[in-house]
């Protein structure tokens, strides 16, 4: 009875934060017009979000096309079938990995920094310092970590496939011998800019931007203003955009096939 | 209670509360509180820990509503105004915040600089003399390039009083001024409070606990306890007015009508000691 009913108040739980994540959503995009004014902030979180996540994106991007890179020859050298290395890795990576692995990395870089940040504004006060100097903390505060999450992540996933794709000519290439000249056209022959890029990272990335960026913003304006509250918003952030990154991204598939 | 009142424009009191009434996590902070914060002079309000005396600002200011009773501000009643309306009243208003809450991403000229940014097309130069002058009558113009966790919590309270006065607002309130602060800056804090009612005419509510600083500057002191308003009067006879509550705060009694230990069960019970009897 007790198990049921604890179970019935977590689904309650969740669909009551769903719910008011969606109502804060639409107060976001109510605020767009009157953030505009603050469009300095904009870029400077896109910095913040953007930039400042390019080093670990790269990064990853580049030993992710590597293993993607050595796992890959080693199954196709089976069957002889080694020149479509290039190929295979291209499209693992521009309609999968590149956007998922992008919008993980960039939940626990970007997306726990900004949780932590508005959960800290409204444990010190600066929210409600904002709220008394009558400037509106969604339009100056939430709406520029949105927009700038929003544009950050297409971009930074077509950073993470070029880099992908180095690491994978820098292994099947430079390492193992395959030629050049058979990597790259099998690779511009098989890939399509609309299905594989457009639909497979840019449209991708782009839903994959505005979820975990409402997720972070959203875990931050409404954390409890502790520092316990904080470390559970940056924690539930993680977790939600996580969950919500794989499961968005077998909906999009099958939509965008 | 007290039927609300309509404030006139012409009305002595700039802030008029009536019969508010306030009851967060089940304790009611405030039992139909009438106040009314006359334009133009230094109110004071003072109280024991815990008695609302920060939640009665956030009310004044719309932050917080009460569940019943009205708060007018300047002829308008705050629970009614709307969002846009709202944030012009504040407009008109500087608030000191216990804790500063100054922007961290700014340095202590943007911080002061930052409602001007929002709310005017200023040319950079008049933007930059106006802070400036903030800061000297804080004391704190070579201190401009300082992020605020370069500060001491006195200095973060001058910034931040700095911030609150950059309009020149017609009401201002402080929410514990004088915490953390010298001698030396008390003092000249004391003194920017009153030069800013006297010159300008800026209304202001004090709530602090130190009564020979309030005794320098307020023209009138309200004593809140249990939700109500327990004693009032010019600071220098408040104090002795008779009164059960006065007696015990400015004394600084331990019994009296405001209970210093918060409800609890027995004390040797507590301990683990058997009862006499038993």
């Amino acid at each position: 009875m007790s198990l049921t009913m604890s179970r019935d108040n977590i689904v309650v739980r969740s669909l009551e934060q769903i719910g008011n994540c969606g109502l804060f959503l639409l107060r976001l995009l109510a605020a767009i017009p009157q953030s505009l004014r603050h469009y300095r902030e904009t870029v400077r979180q896109l910095w913040f979000v953007g930039a400042m996540s390019l080093i670990i994106i790269m990064v990853c991007g580049l030993f992710v096309g590597m293993v993607l890179g050595l796992q890959l020859y080693d199954v196709l050298s089976i069957f002889g079938g080694t020149s479509a290395t290039g190929t295979v890795v291209a499209i693992a990576i521009y309609r999968e990995l590149g956007p998922v692995v992008t919008a993980l990395l960039f939940a626990g870089r970007a997306g726990t920094s900004v949780t932590a940040e508005i959960g800290l504004m409204r444990a010190t006060d600066q929210i409600a310092a904002m709220e008394m100097m009558a400037v509106d903390p969604i339009a100056y505060v939430a709406v520029p970590r949105f927009l700038a999450g929003m544009i950050a992540m297409p971009l930074l996933s077509c950073v993470f496939c070029a880099m992908g794709i180095f690491g994978g000519h820098l292994v099947g290439v430079s390492w193992l011998g395959i030629d050049n000249g058979t990597f790259w056209s099998n690779m511009t022959a098989t890939v399509e800019v609309g299905k594989d890029v457009i639909n497979g990272v840019l449209w991708k990335s782009f839903v994959f931007g505005i979820v975990v960026s409402l997720i972070a913003v959203f875990q931050g304006y409404t954390t409890p203003p502790t520092s316990e509250g904080v470390a559970y918003a940056t924690t539930r952030t993680v977790v939600a955009s996580s969950i919500a990154i794989l499961a968005l991204d077998f909906v999009l598939t099958a939509f965008l096939m | 209670m007290t039927e609300p009142v309509s404030a006139k424009p012409d009305d002595s009191a700039l802030v008029r509360v009536r019969g508010l009434t306030t009851v967060l996590n089940g304790k009611k902070v405030f039992d139909s509180l009438d106040m009314d914060i006359p334009r133009g002079k230094i109110t004071a309000i003072m109280g024991p820990s815990g008695t609302g005396k920060t939640t009665l600002l956030k009310h004044i200011t719309g932050q917080m509503r009460g569940d019943a009773g009205e708060v007018w501000v300047d002829g308008h009643s705050v629970s009614k105004l709307s969002r846009e309306k709202l944030f012009e009243l504040r407009e008109r208003i500087g608030y000191l915040f216990q804790n500063s809450a100054l922007l961290t991403d700014f340095d202590v000229f943007e911080n002061v600089a930052f409602p001007l940014r929002q709310h005017t097309e200023l040319p950079e130069v008049l933007i930059r003399n106006i802070v400036l002058t903030k800061l000297q009558a804080v004391g704190l113009r070579g201190a401009a390039a300082l992020m605020p966790t370069e500060l001491s919590g006195g200095m973060a309270r001058r910034v931040a009083l700095a911030r609150a006065i950059v309009f020149d607002p017609m009401l201002i309130l402080y929410d514990e001024p004088f915490v953390g602060l010298d001698p030396i800056a008390l003092n000249q804090v004391l003194k920017l409070i009153r030069t800013l009612n006297e010159t300008l005419g800026i209304t202001s509510v004090l709530v602090a606990h130190e009564l020979e600083a309030i005794k320098q500057v307020a023209d009138h002191i309200y004593l809140i306890a249990n939700g109500k308003v327990v004693a009032q009067g010019d600071p220098k006879t408040i104090a002795d007015d008779g009164s059960p509550w006065t007696r015990q705060f400015f004394g600084g009694e331990a019994d009296g009508p405001v209970p210093f230990q918060y409800p609890a069960g027995d004390y040797a019970t507590s301990l683990g000691f058997p009862r006499r009897g038993a």
